[in-house]
This record gives C-alpha cells, sequence and structure tokens, in this order.
C-alpha cells in the first residue's frame, strides 16, 4: 500500500522559518523532477511540536510529509538527525535527497551522505532530471563561480544535493490542499555527543533584502563608502533596499546582511538595479532570482551585462546624481 | 521496513488523534438512533472552527448525556453546561466535571484542534480516552475524514 | 594536544583564467596557495599548541606538487607533514577525498585529539571533507567554529549558525571545521622556511601504504561524476545602451515606466 520507494525527498529545514523559505522552494522544484520521474515529493521534518511545518509543506505542494516528533529531536542535531534519517533512508529508499544550503544542511549532508555511500553536490544553483537517463543533473558552482558544474551521481541512491536558497520560486500556499503524513516509529536516540548549550537567535536588522520588490546592488565600481552611500537615496525613491558585493562589503561600505550571492542573501525581486558590480557568479547567483535586472557600469565587457535585461554602460558616478535627482523631481 | 503509522493531512486545520494530525474523524455510528457516536468533521478553508457533533452517553448506563450539533448543544437531557474557553469550548456535566474539551491553536497559516475527552459507548466499552495532549481513539475502524462527513438523510 | 590539520594546495581563485574552448582552468601561471581557511585552521592549531603542549601533523591529499603547501605549513611551525600522493587518487570527489584522509588519520599514533581544517575551499567550495572525515572515523563533529576553548577533554566552541549564534560543548578527540572569523589569518609567518626544506622531512603515502585498493579512491572510488564543465548562461534578450550620463539615466527611467515601477509622466 504506503509506496514511498524511489520518492524525491526533501529535507525539511524550519529553523527560522519565517525568514527561511528554503524548503518551500525545495518543494517546488522535488514537484518538478517528481513529475519527470514519475513519483511523489516526500519532506522529512524531524522535531518537537513541529505540526504546523507539516501543514505549510502540504500548503505549498508535497505529497507526503514523513515526521518524527520527539523532545530529543528539538534542536537541530547531526549525529541524531544523520542516524535518523539514514535508517530512513535504508528503509524507503528515496530516489532524490535535496536540502537547503544552510549552515544545517551544508553540516549535516556531508554526514549522511557518508553514512550512505552515496554523492552529494554542494550548493546547487540548478537542479534537472536529464530525460534520457533520469539523472539528477546537479548544477554547482566551482573555482568561485567563475565555472558551473554538471554533476550526476550515476548509481549511488539517493542523488544527493544542497541548495543554494532563492534560486528556486515557492509555489503559493493552497488551505485546500490534503496530502499524507507518516510517522515512522521512532527509536530511542543515544545522547548525543556534541550539544548545544545556547542557541541566542539573530538580532533582526531591518534589512530584508529577500522579500524586498526592489532591490539596489552595489560594487567597486562605485569607488568610495560615499558613492555607495547614494544608493540609500536611490533605494528610498525606489521604496527598495540595499545589497552590496562581498568586496564591498570587505571595503567597509556596508554591513554583512547587506551581502548578496552565493554566501550571502538571494533576492526575487522584481527589479534589481546592479551598479558598479562586475558580475562575478558569486554575486549574480544572488541576484538571478530577480524577474529583471538593469545593471550600470562603466565597463563594457564587464560579465554582468551578460546576465542583464537593460544594461547601461556608464560611470555610476555621472548617472547616480542625475538619476536621483530626475526620480526627485518625478515622484 | 521501519513500522510507521500514517494519516492524511489537511494544509489547514487538523485535529491531533493518536499522536497524529488528521483533517477528520468519526467513532461510532452518526447515523444510529441514541447510539454513541464522535464526529470531529473536516473543516474548510475559510473556516477557523473546529466541527464537532457527537451524541455522549453517561458510563455503565448508556442513557444520553448531551448531543451537540456542529459544537452547540443540541438535546441536553442531563442539564450540561457550555463553557467558552480560550480558543475553543468545554462541555461540563452538572457536577461541574468536564466531560469534553476542545480548543483550537491558530499557527500562521492553519489550525490545531485538540480534544480532551474519556467516552463510553452503549454497550459501555471506552472509545476515546485522553492520550499526551489530546486523545487516543480506540477503533480499528476509524475512518480519516479528508471530506466532511454526511449524514444520511 | 595532538592536532591534525588538513590542507590543500588550491589555484588562487581570483587570478585564474579559463579555457573557453576546452571549458577547463588555465593552471599555467596562476600561484597555488593554500586554501585560505586551512591556513586559519592552522593559526589556531599552533596557538592551541602553545597554550596546550602537543603536536601539530599537516595532512595533504594532490598531486606531488601540493609538497610546497607541506613546506609552507612547516615552515610557519607544523611539526609533521604527510603528503598522501597517488595517481590513483586522480579524480576524487569528496567520499572519496574523505576516504582516504580519514584512513590516513587513523595509521597515525597516537590517534589525535583534535583535527582541523577550514570549512571549506575556495575551488570546490563543497565543505563536505570535513564532517565526512568525522563520520568515516566516527568522531564528532562542529562546523563553522569561530571560537576554541579547550576546558580539559572537553570543548566549548561557539559558532554562527543561519544569524544564531550557538555555544556548543563537544569531547575530546573531535573535529572542527573553521570560519574566517576564528583568528585573523594574513599571511603564516614562515619564521622558518629554510628549516622547512632543509631539516623536516615530507612523509609520503601512497595507496597502498593506507592498505587502500584503487576502486576505492580516486574517480573509480567516487559517487559522483562531473558530466559537463561550463559557464553561467548568459540571460538573452539584454539590451545594452552606451551614452551621455543623461541618455542613459532617460533610458533607465523608460525601463522603469515600462515596468510600472516609474508612473508615466503626463
Amino acid at each position: 500500500m504506503s509506496k514511498s520507494f524511489g520518492d524525491v525527498w526533501i529535507f525539511g529545514d524550519y529553523r527560522d522559518y519565517f525568514q527561511n523559505r528554503i524548503t518551500l522552494q525545495l518543494i517546488a522544484k522535488g514537484k518538478d523532477l517528481a513529475e519527470m520521474l514519475n513519483t511523489g515529493t516526500t519532506v522529512v521534518l524531524l522535531g518537537e511540536q513541529v505540526h504546523q511545518y507539516a501543514m505549510e509543506y502540504v500548503a505549498h505542494g508535497a505529497n507526503t510529509v514523513m515526521v518524527a516528533e520527539h523532545p530529543k529531536l528539538k534542536e537541530y542535531e547531526v549525529e541524531t538527525y544523520t542516524t535518523l534519517l539514514s535508517q530512513w533512508v535504508k528503509s524507503y529508499r528515496p530516489e532524490i535527497f535535496i536540502a537547503g544550503a544552510t549552515s544545517f544542511g551544508r553540516e549535516f549532508f556531508p554526514r549522511l551522505a557518508k553514512r550512505l555511500r552515496t554523492g552529494l553536490s554542494a550548493d546547487c544553483v540548478d537542479l534537472e532530471v536529464d530525460p534520457k537517463s533520469l539523472l539528477l543533473v546537479q548544477t554547482t558552482p566551482a573555482f568561485g563561480g567563475e565555472l558551473l558544474a554538471e554533476v550526476v551521481t550515476p548509481d549511488r541512491r539517493p542523488q544527493m544535493a544542497t541548495v543554494h536558497p532563492g534560486v528556486f520560486r515557492e509555489l503559493p500556499h493552497n488551505s485546500e490542499a490534503v496530502g499524507r503524513i507518516i510517522y515512522p516509529d521512532v527509536d530511542v536516540f543515544p545522547e548525543p555527543r556534541v550539544k548545544v548549550i545556547r542557541s541566542r537567535p539573530p538580532i533582526k536588522g531591518k534589512v530584508s533584502l529577500e522579500d524586498a520588490s526592489v532591490v539596489i546592488a552595489g560594487g567597486m565600481g562605485l569607488r568610495s563608502k560615499e558613492q555607495f552611500e547614494l544608493l540609500y537615496e536611490l533605494a528610498e525613491l525606489l521604496e527598495g533596499e540595499v545589497g552590496a558585493t562581498r568586496p564591498a562589503i570587505l571595503s567597509g561600505w556596508a554591513d554583512e546582511e547587506r551581502l548578496l550571492g552565493q554566501t550571502g542573501k538571494s533576492v526575487k525581486a522584481k527589479l534589481v538595479i546592479s551598479i558598479g558590480t562586475s558580475g562575478a557568479l558569486q554575486f549574480t547567483t544572488g541576484i538571478q532570482g530577480a524577474e529583471t535586472v538593469i545593471a550600470i557600469n562603466r565597463d563594457p565587457d564587464a560579465p554582468v551585462f551578460r546576465i542583464v535585461d537593460l544594461g547601461l554602460v556608464a560611470d555610476a558616478a555621472a548617472v547616480l546624481p542625475i538619476l536621483i535627482e530626475t526620480l526627485r523631481r518625478r515622484l | 521496513m521501519i513500522k510507521y503509522r500514517e494519516s492524511k493531512i489537511s494544509a489547514h486545520h487538523n485535529y491531533l488523534v493518536n499522536d497524529m494530525l488528521t483533517p477528520g474523524f468519526v467513532v461510532g455510528e452518526p447515523d444510529k438512533q441514541g447510539g454513541f457516536y464522535f464526529l470531529a468533521d473536516k473543516v474548510l478553508a475559510g473556516e477557523s472552527m473546529p466541527r464537532i457533533s457527537c451524541r455522549l452517553l453517561e458510563e455503565g448506563s448508556g442513557n444520553l448525556l448531551v448531543e451537540l450539533n456542529w459544537n452547540r448543544i443540541q438535546s441536553n437531557p442531563k442539564a450540561c453546561i457550555h463553557q467558552s474557553i480560550p480558543g475553543g469550548f468545554q462541555i461540563l456535566l452538572s457536577s461541574g466535571n468536564v466531560l469534553l474539551e476542545v480548543q483550537t491553536q491558530a499557527f500562521a497559516n492553519g489550525y490545531l484542534t485538540r480534544i480532551k475527552a474519556r467516552l463510553y459507548d452503549e454497550k459501555g466499552f471506552l472509545r476515546i480516552e485522553p492520550l499526551g495532549d489530546s486523545i487516543k481513539v480506540h477503533d480499528a475502524e476509524k475512518p480519516v475524514l479528508d471530506s466532511p462527513f454526511s449524514f444520511s438523510p | 594536544m595532538n592536532i591534525v590539520v588538513f590542507i590543500k594546495q588550491v589555484p588562487d581563485v581570483p587570478n585564474i583564467r579559463i579555457d573557453e574552448q576546452r571549458m577547463t582552468i588555465i593552471r599555467e601561471g596562476v600561484e597555488s596557495i593554500i586554501n585560505p581557511l586551512d591556513c586559519v585552521a592552522l593559526q589556531a592549531a599552533l596557538e592551541l599548541r602553545e597554550r596546550e603542549g602537543g603536536r601539530i601533523t599537516v595532512l595533504s591529499m594532490g598531486p606531488p606538487q601540493s609538497e610546497e603547501a607541506l613546506r609552507e605549513a612547516l615552515a610557519a611551525g607544523a611539526d609533521k607533514a604527510i603528503l598522501l600522493t597517488d595517481s590513483a587518487f586522480a579524480g576524487a570527489d569528496t567520499l572519496a577525498t574523505s576516504h582516504v584522509l580519514a584512513r590516513a588519520v587513523s595509521k597515525l599514533r597516537p590517534f589525535p585529539d583534535l583535527l582541523l581544517c577550514g570549512m571549506q575551499t575556495i575551488d570546490s567550495d563543497t565543505g563536505h571533507v570535513g564532517p565526512q572525515i568525522a563520520e568515516e572515523l566516527d568522531l564528532p563533529q562542529v562546523c563553522g567554529v569561530n571560537e576554541i576553548h579547550v576546558d580539559g577533554d572537553l570543548l566549548v566552541l561557539k559558532r554562527l549558525s543561519e544569524g544564531f549564534l550557538d555555544t556548543i560543548r563537544a569531547p575530546l578527540p573531535a573535529l572542527l571545521t573553521v570560519s574566517k572569523e576564528l583568528c585573523p589569518v594574513s599571511d603564516l609567518s614562515l619564521g622558518a622556511v629554510e628549516a622547512a626544506f632543509t631539516q623536516k622531512d615530507i612523509i609520503r603515502w601512497a595507496a597502498h601504504d593506507l592498505g587502500l585498493h584503487p576502486d576505492e579512491v580516486g574517480l573509480a572510488g567516487s559517487a559522483t561524476h562531473v558530466r559537463k564543465l561550463r559557464q553561467p548562461a548568459a540571460r538573452t534578450g539584454g539590451r545594452i545602451v552606451t551614452g551621455s550620463p543623461q541618455s542613459i539615466v532617460d533610458a533607465l527611467i523608460r525601463k522603469l515606466e515600462s515596468m510600472s515601477i516609474l508612473d508615466e509622466e503626463d
């Protein structure tokens, strides 16, 4: 009756859920992959009092949620989670198992993959099922993002990958959805060797790049902190947020919470205006989820122009004051 | 294969039964005149209240205590009391003891209802009893309702 | 406290160039460096040895020229360097790499108390090898550590995880991967360079020294295969505009209008 063999599995990562929607993004992608494989999408959910997440996952498209509810699963613990999920995998044999490349995903999935003696690719920016071989093609940045590698796991199962947050778009919430919930019997757990004694939640800044509909992104082409600060004026006029490349942050022009890209945040904005950024992939992975990208750069050969809808070849220092003045007049 | 339990789950509202989420369930036979039943019906999107209908009987005698229809008292031969509590209601016996408690927790995008009760059928069999912060249903026949229950005309 | 530091020699990524025909990295003329976060791990090991005593062993798997990275580590103060090199190791994914490194650690006597590496490398950037070594050796692991305190045979650690500041207790022996916040490293001080090149030997272990069959290492022992390398796809339909600053602003304003971000002027 209850076949879950061959499903696409998604790790239910709910810490800081209302900020971090990675699991919902993975469900949406998981459904595409599952359709190609003619199978279902299952989210595995471990924790204490996780009912609401189970419901959210169904509302966002999961066919099945597999739940372990236990006080000892309250904290994210690599070894406990590895032991439990490796048993589940051996028992239910998913074809694909993906997790968000969150701090925990990146710490826990390698250990799980090793225990299962299977392959794992890191921080993928795309996943597709090859229609011929039906293998999962895992696209992952290499050499600092200069190249993309297409990785496959030909023989071992499940095919595992962690996925960069923000590269896939979640499905809308559907209250009418009905799914299946499975509670596998859970054994007693050994005392974990690594214990989180204290976990201080993040101090929430006002910056919410992930949810902004307009993002102004600045890079080294702005040449000074003073120039960079013009971006805040521009952002205010367009009711947007300011993001920055890693070099701009290292130069002290903006705080870490504004970091865009592979090691920072990914946006799903309607519009990104990228100013003085050269367009290294570490950065552009953070803005590729935007509907429209406009870039201003004085170098016509800047790689950033390869990914834009509109490329403006100009010196930001000359353009910014005129642009701000024009907008101020118009609004 | 690891042993497991399984249920349907609604994206909108569930009841917690046997430590599982379920969109709805029924114990006993609602259509059988005078007999025990407990129906926790499927709650439709847009509604935030659970839908509890039941015929509750006295332990031992099997006499009717109270009958609820969609959370409201319909028939009340033993003068039970309907009392509102935060997020739900209680049905008290005239002695003041709690016969049934129904409480709904609201999440950001959904609802979860917990029930507390110890209920017997007309033959004196225990059909529903407390488990953790909700109930356990003894029936092997416990069907999962993923669409609203329809009574016979 | 005996510490093992895993280091990897990597191309200096900001300076790499790509052979666009063959879709490979042009290694000629690109300097090889120790992966920067592995330098942080080594620096942390040096500081721990200062406080706790013990010896530092650096381990690297790679082609013969990785010896340079190990020499540098010796120059910085490591006590012993082991190079795991064998043509059979080539093409390894993280599963196969961690297998070789874990096997090498299990040969060390005494077994180390602490294993350190960078939380990721700049070339492949997976961050998998540390946790996978820990798994193979059945050691506890903590990733992205930015503070290490040793209290007897216990570690008290701090790390940032999705913005949460975690304080963590772990027993020794353990494997930690370190973040750049752990200690500032500009350049390792290579005080003893000369000595490192003349007095200290680098131990070399090949597959058979580790009791490894060629099937369980390198490409053969890997679960993943790179099917293709490619350059990030260009977005299509992009329009490039040049001109005076005013005409640039006009083009931008028209775009904002067409997207209804800005109302059209009457």
